[in-house]
């Protein structure tokens, strides 16, 4: 029989940890009652709501733009896996602190690098290292952000290792996109997998919006209890305009542009229908870089002129701070476990994945030595650009590697490599097989670190690849936080539930037209 | 509100519009193709009309994209008219599928689709989701094989499609500023096309001339054939049909109804509506339109009304673009 085959057939993966089945597709316990609904289900409504799902995302526009083999670029609907990746509560507790911890230290990093220098100064992290960043911002060196908050939002990148252990890939600190995605996938499983979610309490995701917005609202430099706060977009042709467009409407602010944006005197102002309007916090999403051509690239005209000098007199905040990206270095990444130590004197929660940078002869000897089993990044790219995998790379491209890494030893860092976990996948035939998937969990820092359960599960959607960036074939699986009833996060889903009051005045019929009630009347016999 | 995205959603309406009345413009002259008797007088809204209404001149053998005239085409009846059967898939397809013709239906609802996507913060995710819709409903099948067979149900659709979105925006979308210039949009790009069909349809010689069918003609063309019957009770003759489209503001889609609601919807934007220039002078448009038909004014200017009405129109978009968009365009002049 089909159905019972879905699940007996899957081939749980050596080497690497499954979310929801272990050994001879047993489901693990928390999965129990989702597996069971899939057997029950099988290939057939699968597929059938594969089909619905592409339509419905065509339809909203929930698309994202890829170049085709020909060259040409059109939308594709954004491809939601069916089966959904789950988190015990308890689980999802350890990664939440740990992601606090991790952010708290990220940001006094910050605040340290453009003001007293103390990890510099005890020997920790080398200044020549800091200030060689591209992302190091030397317009604000000395700039208080309002609140002292930089890392405002962030989604660090996290993977399960073979051994089921947790581990932080990247820090995502400047502007991390995929939040939309979260609460657009809940949204479509919802409509589409309804069955799914019986027998499971599955915490909300949807209350990100609101944060972001009081987050904003807390650090904007105002004495008006409304401040006005907008979002920063470089336009409708970034690739996530529609995640820009997705939380303005959500917070209900500005979806602004460059155009829009001017500064008179130190002051920041949008320029309405009504004339110019007052601007207090601006959610940018796009990279320092480009944000006021006056102190950055002068070419940039995406940017605002002037902007750095409002910052500079503290009447606009701007999320995430000016700078911050230094902190999402990769090569900056290898020192987060210390900076833990340092700033909060407390052991980190999350390991790191291990590291190892390429400027001390020693190591980089060593590293060489092993590159079949390694990983080699650039330290300042992004969106997995030009990551070289050891075990995946032919002797010549190994050889390519070793002689840029000889050439320029700091721009490149190694790691070990990952066997991230896998979960089940739908294929696209109904059938489910294993791929490899990541964490990204979205945090708020605005008064506190709020942060939202689950967050974007990205998965290879190519059997055996570990390249989960959607720009390269990936994909995304709506993230289940369990509920247990013990948590601290006061989602909207714990209140205790109120019995709608009885109203005896509010008549059950009589309100049809006068023929139907003619007819009912006779009908009574009156 | 910003200034950009006021004059975005400005042009959201007159894409729309444009797209809904261009329909209904080419339902009545295919409409008008089919019953005109060969022999007959050909109808003035047949497809030189059509082309005359959106001020292009008629693409010599050849030529491949229409070109505007330099001056508006009212005057153009004489030239020599070639068969309706070359004309008719010519012009419908040119206004109905070629996306390098700015009005064609397929171009404003592209544009159109364009601007939702930059909008999507402002309108509701419905609006948005008719909008895109439309947008691949129009790519989604054979559409000129449709055209061949079938304009009436080509037509139709859009017509429905943009009844949708404007029913959408009555129900979800906030009474806000946005709305306003929506709106706004809508009815100055409904009153000016209005406009171009009745200065086309009356002729300029002899009011009182034109027969019933191009009176009928006329009334298919916008769309008001059964509103006429019900409201006026009398035979339709063009200068009966041209004062009811014109002045009777019972009659949603009449220049007068048009621009009552344009006055409005601004009237609501604006900071201070008594001091604002397009807001003083649709105000004494429509004075000047009320008293014109009170008074019947029977010294047969008619189409000396319908131009200088038109030319009001024209200011009000500058003054429109100049109090409200300016802002915007200045600060693309910076950059």
């Amino acid at each position: 029989m089909a159905e019972s085959q879905l699940i007996e057939d899957y081939p749980v993966p050596a080497g690497s940890c499954d979310e929801l089945l272990g050994d001879n597709a047993t489901p693990r316990p928390h999965a129990a009652a989702l597996i069971a609904t899939l057997r029950r289900l099988g290939a057939e409504a699968l597929r059938e709501a594969g089909k619905r799902r592409d339509t419905i995302f065509m339809q909203q526009g929930i698309t994202f733009e890829v170049a085709g083999i020909d060259g040409e670029r059109r939308d594709r609907p954004f491809p939601l896996d069916l089966i959904p990746r789950i988190l015990t509560a308890a689980e999802w507790t350890t990664i939440k602190r740990g992601l606090a911890q991790r952010i708290r230290a990220l940001n006094a990093f910050v605040d340290d690098v453009y003001h007293a220098h103390e990890i510099v100064r005890a020997g920790i992290v080398p200044w020549s290292l800091v200030v060689s960043r591209p992302s190091f911002a030397r317009p604000v060196h000395g700039v208080r952000a309002p609140g002292g908050v930089y890392c405002h939002v962030s989604g660090c990148d996290l993977v399960r290792d073979g051994d089921g252990r947790w581990r932080v890939l990247e820090d995502n600190v400047p502007t991390p996109s995929g939040i939309s995605y979260v609460i657009e996938n809940r949204l479509a499983m919802t409509r589409l997998m309804p069955e799914l979610f019986a027998g499971h309490r599955v915490r909300g995701v949807d209350h990100y919006p609101s944060l972001l917005l009081d987050a904003l609202r807390a650090v904007a430099p105002a004495a008006d209890p409304h401040p006005t706060v907008v979002l920063w977009t470089p336009g409708p042709h970034n690739p996530v305009y529609f995640e820009h467009a997705f939380l303005a409407r959500q917070m209900g602010v500005e979806l602004v542009e460059a155009s829009d944006l001017v500064v008179r005197d130190a002051v920041c102002y949008m320029r309405t229908t009504a004339g110019l309007q007052r601007v207090h916090a601006i959610y940018r999403r796009l990279d320092d870089d480009f944000i006021d051509p006056l102190e950055f690239r002068p070419d940039s005209l995406l940017g605002v002129p002037g902007l750095v000098r409002a910052y500079r007199a503290g009447t606009v905040a701007i999320a995430n701070a000016i700078g911050t990206g230094v902190a999402d270095d990769k090569a900056i990444y290898h020192y987060v476990p210390e900076m833990i130590r340092f700033y909060l004197e407390e052991e980190p929660i999350l390991d790191n994945v291990p590291t190892y940078l390429l400027g001390d002869d020693r190591v980089r000897k060593q590293v060489l030595g092993r590159l079949h089993e390694l990983v080699v990044k650039p330290t300042s790219e992004s969106g997995g650009k030009g990551v070289f995998i050891g075990p995946h790379a032919s002797a010549a491209e190994r050889e390519h590697q070793a002689r840029l890494i000889e050439c320029q030893p700091d721009r490149f860092i190694a790691q070990e490599l990952v066997h991230l976990s896998t979960a089940p996948t739908e294929t696209g035939d109904g059938q489910l097989a294993p791929r490899h998937v990541d964490l990204r969990p979205f945090a708020v820092f605005g008064d506190e670190i709020r942060i939202v359960p689950g967050g974007l599960t990205r998965v290879a959607l190519r059997e055996g690849s570990m390249i989960v960036n959607s720009s390269q074939g990936g994909g995304s699986k709506d993230t289940w936080v369990l509920d247990d009833g013990t948590a601290a996060d006061l989602a909207p889903g714990t209140l205790p539930a109120r019995r709608p009051p009885r109203l005896p005045d509010v008549r059950y019929g009589g309100w049809q037209g006068q023929a139907q009630q003619q007819q009912q009347q006779r009908a009574d016999g009156h | 509100m910003l200034a950009r995205i006021a004059q975005e959603l400005f042009w959201l309406g007159r894409d729309l519009t444009r797209a809904e009345h261009t329909a209904r413009m080419l339902d009545g002259a295919f409409h008008a193709d089919v019953a005109d008797a060969p022999g007959e007088r050909v109808l003035t809204l047949s497809w030189d009309g059509v082309l005359a209404i959106i001020g292009a001149k008629p693409p010599a053998p050849g030529e491949s994209s229409l070109e505007p005239l330099a001056r508006p085409a009212t005057k153009r009846r004489s030239a020599p008219l070639p068969s309706a059967g070359t004309r008719r898939s010519e012009v419908a397809g040119l206004l109905t599928l070629d996306p390098d013709t700015p009005g064609s239906i397929v171009a404003c609802v592209t544009r159109a689709r364009e601007r939702g996507r930059t909008l999507r913060d402002v309108i509701s995710t419905e609006m948005w989701e008719a909008l895109n819709a439309f947008y691949l409903a129009l790519g989604g099948y054979d559409l000129r094989g449709a055209l061949e067979t079938g304009p009436y149900s080509v037509y139709q659709g859009v017509k429905e499609r943009c009844a949708l979105f404007w029913g959408l925006v009555d129900r979800t979308m906030l009474r806000d500023e946005g709305r306003s210039f929506l709106e706004a949009g809508g009815r100055i790009e409904e009153a000016d096309m209005v406009l171009r069909m009745l200065r086309v349809a009356v002729p300029t010689e002899s009011p009182e001339g034109g027969h019933e069918g191009e009176a009928l003609a006329l009334l298919r063309a916008v769309g008001g054939l059964q509103a006429y019957r019900r409201a006026v009770r009398q035979a339709p003759t063009l200068d009966r049909v041209a004062r009811f489209v014109l002045y009777d503001r019972s009659y949603p889609s009449s220049v007068a109804s048009s621009v009552e609601s344009l006055c409005a919807a601004l009237s609501t934007a604006d900071v201070q509506p008594r001091s604002s220039p397009p807001v003083l002078r649709l105000g004494r448009l429509l004075a000047d339109l009320e008293l014109q038909r009170r008074t019947g004014d029977e010294s047969g200017a008619l189409d000396d009304t319908l131009v200088r009405v038109q030319g009001e129109l024209e200011l009000v978009d500058r003054d429109i673009n100049n109090r409200y968009f300016a802002i915007a365009a200045l600060a693309a002049v910076h950059l």
